[in-house]
């Protein structure tokens, strides 16, 4: 409950901050970023530990002492983007909607095809729409 | 050139090579992308056939294994899946583990931003895992079950994955990507791959 209510209050942050460009980042990136500052200290600290499963935050956690400040700051960076996008992807059929009556009448629905017309409305289409549609990293 | 694909569709080829791209690691970077796996693995043109299921892809590598005794270089390798849409990913283990090294999460990453996206979400997937043929038969099996496990258990927890939409399945060594290399390296891989439509509740 309580990581929702802070991804929510982080999205409406966002979206009020700069609807135009995305504010959370792809799982790749959250990947790559998460082997670039944390890598070193995995294979050091945590070798027998999986990504998966809650188990590499327990090891990052009890060994913050020694775990370098760099990649505890952007393991909660990239946790916090993350469920920002999964709240957004979450959010996009609320947040758009409207649009979607409006814009996209006679789109058969599935295979995300009222995604791809709200995408070629853009132009037109609500910015709270677009910026739930950038931020759940599908435009 | 095509080793990362089996089908060779241009689109296939495209993504190939895109993939071969993404495995020079030294950036951590890949350069193979959610969306490029989402144009992949949405391919009508390779439907998978109704009913098929990671239970019945278990039981088909069970049998291709009594059903091909003796060495690889003689078997027929397991063909149930060569139609389907799919990618083959190179995933980095740890040696004879299933620990995934970081320079992987993001390949990993990007089978998550695909799985997420509407365009897929009427889809059901197996994560696989494939070893080369060093080593005993049945141990491979075990390990590459281990290995697409963890990449499973990544992609629905840490990547938020809907786990009713992906499951793991080990092919161990009975379906070789160079047949006629069986030690070949390049054997060594997961692949995603497109197993039909998700119906909730079924």
């Amino acid at each position: 409950m309580r990581s929702t209510k802070i991804s929510l209050a982080a999205i409406l942050t966002m979206a009020f901050l700069a609807p135009s460009t995305a504010q959370t980042i792809s799982y790749s990136e959250a990947g790559a970023l998460l082997a670039k500052s944390c890598g070193k200290d995995i294979e050091k600290y945590c070798p027998k530990v999986n990504l998966g499963g809650g188990a590499l935050k327990d090891c990052l956690m009890e060994r913050a002492a020694q775990i370098s400040p760099q990649c505890i700051a952007d393991y909660k960076t990239v946790v916090a983007s993350l469920n920002a996008r999964l709240a957004a992807q979450a959010a996009v059929t609320k947040a758009c909607q409207g649009d979607a009556t409006q814009f996209c009448q006679g789109t058969a629905p599935g295979n995300a095809h009222y995604l791809n017309c709200l995408n070629a409305a853009k132009k037109v289409v609500s910015k709270r729409c677009t910026t739930a549609i950038t931020n759940a990293g599908w435009n | 050139m095509s080793r990362s694909i089996r089908n060779t569709s241009l689109l296939s080829l495209a993504v190939a090579g895109m993939l071969a791209g993404g495995l020079t690691y030294a950036g951590a970077q890949t350069a193979l992308s959610g969306d490029q796996i989402v144009q992949t693995m949405g391919s009508a043109a390779r439907a998978a056939p109704p009913g098929l299921s990671a239970a019945l892809i278990r039981q088909a590598v069970q049998q291709h294994m009594i059903d091909n005794p003796g060495m690889p270089i003689t078997w027929k390798p397991l063909q149930l899946l060569d139609n389907l849409a799919q990618i083959n990913v190179q995933i980095q283990f740890a040696l004879n583990s299933a620990i995934i090294r970081p320079e992987s999460y993001s390949t990993i990453g990007s089978i998550a931003d695909a799985l997420h996206h509407p365009i897929l979400g009427g889809y059901k997937f197996v994560i696989t895992g494939n070893t080369d043929t060093t080593g005993n038969r049945k141990d491979n099996l075990a390990l590459s079950q281990a290995r697409a496990d963890a990449v499973v258990e990544a992609l629905t927890t840490t990547f938020s994955v809907d786990p009713a939409r992906v499951e793991a399945v080990g092919l161990g060594e009975e379906a070789l990507e160079d047949v006629k290399n069986p030690k070949n390296p390049i054997n060594r891989r997961v692949q995603l791959i497109n197993i039909g439509k998700y119906l909730p509740g079924k």
